[in-house]
């Protein structure tokens, strides 16, 4: 692993053996994903892109291999550390937006920042200012039901960078949007990138965020498929 | 945050939080109104029976509680009353005189003859006449004729003396007011002692039991017929409350100590009266424990649907960094949340019942006969425990129902959960 890689993984297995019939979700993937990129993993359905997101962010861990983020064997702690590992170095955009339906956009964006112990007006300060970036910071006082799909996508992307993460992990993050918004999510979440140097890891079916990704892979019955072109998904 | 987060979560699903804060509300409610009933209906029976007969504390001889006998006496009842006179809060005392005899009495239309053939063992009872009606209101619970006086009479063994019969004790003896009996007994000093006497009054003092075999003389007669002149069995002190008793009690057998004399309240001397109230609470507790137990159900149904609800949003609290401990902490206080609330409304409306029951009470129909004392109404009382019991059943319910499911979705797996839900 060098200082540039924000992610390796290397003979990352994982099988599922919850029904007592063992799936092979993962079967030995080798990848390096180096910092500031944005990147998309695309891959047919049950050909395990979630799975492999969820690894690689210390969600699951992997029944065998390693994986390593940002200089750290994430694959070998104890659950607190990866909590705290998580809060301090990962944000997560989900497919279904997934905000707090009891927060306000401002608070739910807070709220990482509150885990991580920052005092209130700096809090305040840097929720302003990411909900300003990702252009919704007049609905900062609004429940996410009052939201509108684009909107709540976007303040999940503001909670995602608000605590300055290392890595963003974004699981189909324009599934539940039209055509027209998953464009212009893209392009915000692409300034971004580009903006703070923040890497981005998208797993999609989407063409418009494969059209934006600057790195591509393909997953295929759980492993990188490197001869696999975008017209095979 | 967190306060902000358990506040705005306990209202998302209004229906269900009212429907479970209704229980609450409720187990409070009818524990607290449970515990004022409780507590008034003792009181009510507590003083009633202690106001009417025995006192809330009494002074005898050393032993004679446990051993009664017409020799353990108190020699100087008057030194004993003098210093009762000075401790604030004992209202009043009544100094008596106890012992055993065989009444007899003459039938009516018998003639003038000595033909008494009515005849019945009962327990005398020697009363200072003005002491005994400050103490316990005596004249009040004669039915039929008057109450004893203090007359020159009585000291006179010659002249017929004046007596009062519990009510069933003059059925027994097909007695009443005006008619005369003669009692047959044996004095202190070995001697047999007989004296012809006139019925003054029939007394009900609420206890079948108690007029069924008990007849009342004065002091002074007593002490002469007895053979204990300037001696009594007992002086039963009235206190104005009963939560100054066990502190008078102290007071008083401090300050006797050094006369041989024993003082005890009650709780002690009226042992089984007591017990059978400590047996009473007993059963209020399961009342109490049913009742929470019902609440619990409630809020447990409840948490546990929350928590089976919210699986995704805590996943993605795990996911984003959450803590697990962060977790049982919000869901044990959504849960306590409830839980302040329904207090409050308990409280409220508990007061409010409280209130009129402590005002209006329950007219008891049929009546209730508890040791033989007949109570026909009953009312609340509005105590301190009628509110902390039931608040902190409530509280300790929410937190120990809401713990296991909040650690349940604190150990919830995110990427499982993110996947499947």
């Amino acid at each position: 692993m060098t200082d540039n890689d924000v992610i390796v993984a290397e003979g990352v297995v994982k099988t599922y053996d919850d029904s007592g019939v063992p799936v092979h979700a993962i079967r030995g993937i080798d990848y390096t994903l180096a910092k500031g990129e944005f990147t998309a993993i695309i891959g047919p359905s049950g050909s395990g892109k979630t799975t492999f997101l969820n690894v690689l962010a210390g969600l699951d861990t992997p029944t065998e291999g390693e994986v390593w983020l940002s200089g750290k064997l994430i694959s070998d702690m104890s659950g607190k550390e990866l909590s705290d590992f998580r809060r301090d170095h990962i944000g997560f955009i989900f497919q279904a937006y997934n905000l707090f339906p009891v927060l306000t956009a401002e608070e739910n964006v807070e709220y990482v920042m509150l885990l991580q112990g920052i005092p209130p007006g700096e809090r305040h300060e840097r929720v302003m200012a990411i909900l300003k970036k990702v252009g919704i910071a007049e609905y900062a006082g609004r429940l996410p039901m009052q939201l509108s799909g684009g909107q709540q996508q976007r303040v999940a992307v503001a909670r995602a960078m608000v605590s300055r993460p290392s890595l963003v992990i974004a699981d189909e993050p324009t599934a539940n949007l039209d055509s027209k918004t998953s464009g212009a999510l893209l392009d915000m979440m692409r300034r971004l990138n580009e903006e703070t140097g923040v890497t981005f890891l998208f797993s999609t079916h989407d063409e418009i965020v494969m059209k934006r990704a600057r790195k591509i892979v393909v997953l295929r019955d759980g492993k990188i498929d490197g001869k696999a072109s975008l017209e095979d998904c | 945050m967190l306060l902000k987060l358990a506040w705005r979560n306990v209202f998302r699903q209004k229906r269900r939080t009212i429907l479970t804060l209704l229980t609450m509300t409720g187990g409070f409610f009818l524990s607290s109104l449970s515990i004022g009933w409780m507590d008034g209906s003792y009181s009510s029976i507590i003083m009633f029976f202690t106001n009417n007969r025995t006192g809330q504390i009494q002074v005898h001889c050393k032993g004679y509680l446990q051993s009664p006998s017409i020799y353990s006496t108190v020699n100087d009842y008057q030194a004993a009353g003098v210093f009762l006179d000075s401790i604030p809060g004992v209202r009043a005392w009544a100094p008596r005189i106890y012992s055993g005899a065989l009444l007899a009495v003459r039938p009516r239309g018998a003639g003038s003859g000595n033909v008494f053939t009515n005849s019945a063992a009962a327990s005398v009872i020697g009363i200072d006449p003005v002491m005994e009606e400050a103490a316990s209101g005596f004249s009040s619970q004669i039915e039929s004729g008057e109450m004893l006086s203090s007359s020159a009479a009585d000291t006179s063994y010659s002249a017929t003396g004046q007596i009062i019969l519990g009510k069933e004790l003059s059925i027994i003896l097909e007695a009443s007011a005006g008619d005369s009996l003669v009692m047959l007994t044996q004095a202190a000093d070995g001697s047999s002692a007989d004296r012809m006497y006139v019925i003054r009054g029939i007394v009900s003092t609420g206890n079948a039991n108690i007029d069924r075999n008990t007849c009342y003389i004065t002091l002074s007669d007593a002490q002469i017929l007895f053979a204990l002149q300037g001696k009594v069995h007992e002086i039963a002190v009235m206190t104005g409350s009963l939560g100054a008793v066990d502190e008078l009690t102290a007071k008083i057998s401090a300050g006797l100590s050094g006369e041989n004399l024993e003082t005890d309240s009650w709780k002690t001397f009226a042992r089984e009266f007591y017990n059978g109230m400590k047996a009473d609470e007993a059963s209020l507790k399961v009342m109490i424990f049913v009742i929470v137990l019902v609440a619990a159900m409630g809020v447990l149904n409840t948490i546990l649907m929350m928590v089976l609800e919210r699986r995704r949003e805590f996943g993605v609290m795990k996911a984003i960094g959450t803590r697990p401990g962060f977790i049982v902490r919000m869901i044990v206080l959504e849960a306590n949340i409830m839980g302040i609330i329904s207090v409050i409304a308990g409280g409220i409306l508990s007061t409010a019942g409280l209130l009129f029951l402590s005002e209006h009470g329950f007219a008891m129909d049929p009546p209730l006969d508890y040791g033989g004392t007949v109570f026909r109404e009953m009312i609340a009382s509005i105590t301190p425990e009628c509110y902390w019991i039931p608040a902190i059943c409530v509280i300790i319910t929410a937190s120990t129902v809401s713990f296991l499911p909040a650690l349940k979705a604190a150990h919830t797996k995110a990427a499982k959960t993110l996947r499947t839900v």
